[in-house]
């Protein structure tokens, strides 16, 4: 057969493929999707008379810039506060461009996208390893930055007039407010559904990981900063693309439009929409339509410009969607819907299979960590051969939990070497570590309360997984739909593995402790490691459950794994330890071998 | 020399309100673990309800007011930020605190988004005047004194004295009274606090309240020199932000200096003190701004954070 044959028939096939696995996926919620973004594209045509249509086209890519916001405050769980500045950015930058060269359109407005992601990048990289009070402040901070920036630097902002911008055709359109309309209704569903495939994803259930527990994330190698460097860039892009369109549809840049006001409001319509729900942004963008006509009607009565009230009404509303409590507009509505819809069939479980094995040996050599003058970690050596467990006992305070983090990365060494193998792993990230087969527990139960059981274990793999980058995701390729595949398959072996296979789908806040224990171990399991590091595993057990998680180290050991036990529980240790030290303010005091002889 | 007392002068007597501002901050985020956003309004709201007291919403006709109606003016503005500042924690931040982040950050915004709002509604004129406490314009040379060669608003040393004043009180209650010890002690451990008697949140919700209160008297004395709008609130509270941010948070009376050194440098910024840079005085804002981003991003952790 000739080549080009060849071609179409794989093309054909993979095509075949796609549509199946849509069909596979596709819900009632993604009709009821389709069915609004389709509603909202003839909008104009319905409310004509009620409402000016370049007044509904800056309400759409005020949606566009919500739906961007999201990215950062529904995946990432990161309080953005400059989402407003991006818009400003973009706007700014476009009309510079705009005035500056003869470029079409459309590229003026990627142009003032690009601008703002790089904001977005370089404030995605100061606040990538921040808490949530840092990252809030830092970016209150910036939205007031480029506000006053606007307001103070003629040069960029064109003083008080602004700058005008002059109109250009749009994608072979003429740039009326019907034709900004419609491209920021699609903009806006293009978005809306990067969302929906991004947080379904593997970037999604890490992004969601790290935002439920942070320590449990890093322990499990998510790159969380990296992460949220993307999250904010991603963002920024969105808003910045919302910025480039919208001066083209006012045709003059205000640098007073872009302030922490906003950015506010653009908070608002993703708390009162939804953060969680695609489609939620955009609600709560209407939300803030209708607002911004109740404001109008009490500006009418009270013989003021509305508006005066549009911001007390935002800011009521939030207000009152915060002390109820109540969930967002679009999660509420679809706990509802769900209530009246049939309940979908969950898809037939792939068989469990687990990855080829790797094994390594991890040896530190003169390992130390002072806190100030206090020796945590007093140069201790040690080595982890497969197949075999090492119990680390001592009191509280001798440097046992101290020790693992060295060893998973979590905390530098002052002193000591660490190898994997052949590999010196002294300096590398947890992220890293994990990567290579390294991976360990925490000592707190810890788990990430909105993920199932399941997707616990697919964070897991998403460690060994080559092909679940954002751009694949988005499309879809054949290759990132096999590995997801694979990713199932082996996280079902690990839930297999330590007996939560039958709880896939339950909510993980569900499970009891110990479940939540061995969880996560099977979580730790997931990313495939030659060499676990244990914190209390049998924390919170009970007898039974004991029994259970001596029978899953056994077999963990003789399947060749390598492992560290931190335990209290002398009668776990006489049951699976091979080898016992003991830690006394940081130095090994006692080192017994061969215990099960 | 003329130049730099002149500097001096007008930054420590707008650095005496960021001052008050930054320790309000800082004693929020070390009592509850949160940064308050809408703090800047609640102050607004204390100066506009004393004016409102004071002189109504009519354009000013006199430019003092008596002594008696000014002092019942400014306990008003204060009473007014305790109420609000304690409803606005009960009823919206103080469930979202340790639990959701973007909770208690949309709850601080839309706090101070609403005062604005109301004020916004109340006061419709685009900058107030406001009367007088003390009546400086008999001081001196219609209100100036000379020192070595600057033209000094005797206002400026009432600021300074006030906001010192303010700071002093909030010292000793902090060190000497029951309620300044019980906040040290949930600033040190909510739980700890709680399990010996201290009623945790009412006393949180009263220091958001009082954080709004000390900052607004300083406002109201030092609002009488220049035209001030119901936004301006808002941008004192960024200043105090910006300055508590500078120090990370820290105790009173470096917070205190924070607010004082951001003031001077604001004003040697904008006065070609440093150099006659083209332009350089349209940026006075935005380099502290700028500086505080780059620290807060940069600086290693502490307190709260570095236990984790």
């Amino acid at each position: 057969m000739s080549t080009p044959a060849v071609a179409a028939i794989r093309t054909g096939a993979a095509l075949r493929e796609a549509l199946a696995s849509a069909r596979e996926t596709w819900s009632e919620t993604a009709t009821a999707g389709g069915v609004i973004v389709a509603g909202a594209l003839l909008a104009p045509l319905v409310l004509g008379g009620l409402i000016a249509t370049d007044t509904l086209a800056s309400g759409a890519y005020l949606a566009l810039a919500a739906t961007g916001l999201a990215l950062c405050v529904g995946l990432a769980g990161v309080p953005s506060l400059a989402q407003g500045a991006f818009v400003g950015t973009g706007a700014f930058a476009a009309a510079h461009v705009l005035r500056h060269t003869q470029l079409p359109a459309e590229v003026c407005a990627l142009i003032g996208a690009l601008a703002a992601a790089g904001l977005g990048t370089a404030a995605g990289f100061a606040v990538r390893s921040l808490d949530a009070v840092r990252v809030a402040v830092g970016t209150w901070l910036l939205a007031w930055l480029v506000a006053l920036a606007l307001g103070v630097l003629p040069w960029l902002s064109g003083g008080a007039q602004g700058l005008v911008v002059p109109t250009r055709r749009l994608f072979g359109f003429s740039p009326t407010p019907l034709v900004h309309y419609e491209l920021a209704v699609v903009l806006t569903g293009l978005c809306a559904l990067a969302l929906v495939a991004l947080r379904r994803g593997p970037l999604g259930l890490d992004l969601a990981a790290a935002a439920q527990h942070r320590g449990a994330a890093a322990a499990l190698g998510v790159p969380m900063e990296r992460l949220r460097v993307g999250a904010f860039a991603a963002s920024a892009f969105v808003g910045g693309l919302a910025g480039g369109f919208v001066v083209q549809l006012d045709i003059v840049a205000d640098p007073t439009a872009y302030g922490p006001l906003l950015s506010f409001e653009l908070l608002v319509a993703v708390l009162v929409g939804g953060a969680a729900a695609a489609l939620g942004p955009s609600a709560g963008v209407v939300v803030l339509g209708l607002i911004a006509l109740a404001a109008r009607a009490l500006g009418a009565l009270a013989g003021v410009a509305g508006s005066r009230f549009q911001p007390m009404l935002e800011a009521l509303l939030l207000l009152a969607v915060l002390t109820t409590g109540g969930s967002a507009l679009i999660p509420a509505v679809s706990t509802a819907a769900r209530r009246f819809l049939p309940r979908r069939r969950s898809r037939a479980r792939p068989a469990a299979a687990s990855a080829p094995k790797r094994r390594e040996l991890l040896r530190g050599e003169g390992l130390a960590k002072h806190f100030g003058a206090v020796p945590a970690v007093d140069g201790v050596s040690l080595e982890l051969a497969p197949g075999s467990i090492t119990a680390l006992v001592g009191p509280n305070g001798s440097g046992k939990t101290t020790l693992l983090r060295l060893l998973s990365g979590a905390l530098p060494p002052d002193q000591g070497r660490i190898e994997l193998g052949s590999r010196d792993v002294t300096t590398a990230t947890p992220a890293l570590r994990v990567r290579l087969g390294l991976v360990r527990t925490l000592q707190t139960r810890s788990y990430f309360g909105e993920l199932t059981v399941l997707e616990h274990a697919l964070v897991g793999t998403n460690r060994t997984r080559r092909h679940g980058g954002a751009v694949r995701a988005l499309v879809s390729t054949p290759l990132y739909r096999a590995e997801n595949r694979i990713a199932e398959a082996h996280a079902f072996a690990a839930l297999e593995g330590v007996g939560l296979a039958a709880d896939a789908s339950r909510p993980a806040s569900e499970l009891t402790g110990a479940e939540q224990q061995r969880l996560m171990i099977a979580a730790a399991l997931a990313t495939n490691p030659a060499v676990l590091l244990l914190d209390e595993p049998s924390a919170g057990a009970s007898s039974a459950d004991l029994d259970r998680l001596e029978a899953i180290l056994l077999r963990l050991k003789a399947e060749g794994l390598a492992m560290l036990l931190v335990e209290h529980n002398l009668r776990l240790l006489r049951a699976v330890a091979d080898e016992i030290l003991e830690l006394e303010l940081g130095r090994v005091v006692h080192h017994a071998r061969n215990v099960r002889l | 020399m003329s130049l730099a007392v002149q500097v001096v002068f007008t930054g420590l007597s707008a650095g005496g309100v960021y001052g008050l501002i930054a320790i309000g901050h800082s004693l929020i985020y070390r009592l509850t673990g949160i940064a308050h956003f809408g703090l800047g309004d609640l102050i607004a709201l204390g100066a506009f309800i004393t004016l409102f007291v004071a002189a109504g919403t009519q354009p000013l006709t006199q430019e003092t007011v008596s002594g008696g109606r000014m002092a019942l003016a400014i306990v008003a503005g204060v009473v007014a930020c305790v109420v609000v500042g304690a409803a606005g924690y009960f009823a919206v931040v103080q469930p979202y605190i340790g639990r959701s982040a973007i909770g208690w950050v949309a709850a601080t915004l839309a706090l101070g988004f609403a005062i604005h709002a109301v004020l916004d509604a109340a006061f419709s004129r685009p900058a107030y005047v406001f009367p007088d406490p003390i009546p400086f314009r008999r001081v001196g040379n219609d209100g100036l004194v000379e020192i070595l060669g600057a033209q000094i608003h005797v206002r400026s040393f009432a600021v300074i004295g006030v906001a010192v004043a303010v700071a002093a009180i909030s010292s000793w209650v902090l060190q000497r009274t029951w309620f300044g010890r019980s906040l040290r002690a949930i600033a040190d451990d909510p739980d700890g606090a709680a399990i010996v008697g201290i009623s945790v949140e009412r006393t949180r919700a009263l220091a958001f309240g009082l954080a709004g209160g000390m900052a607004a008297i300083a406002v109201v004395v030092a609002a009488p020199g220049t035209p001030f709008e119901t936004g301006t609130g808002a941008l004192l509270g960024l200043k105090g932000l910006v300055a508590a941010v500078l120090v990370r948070f820290a105790g009173l009376w470096t917070a205190f200096a924070a607010g004082l050194a951001l003031g001077v440098v604001e004003a040697a910024l904008g006065t070609g003190l440093l150099g006659h840079l083209p332009g350089l005085a349209s940026y006075r804002e935005l380099i502290p701004l700028l500086v505080a981003i780059v620290l807060l991003a940069f600086r290693p952790l502490r307190m709260r954070e570095a236990a984790e």
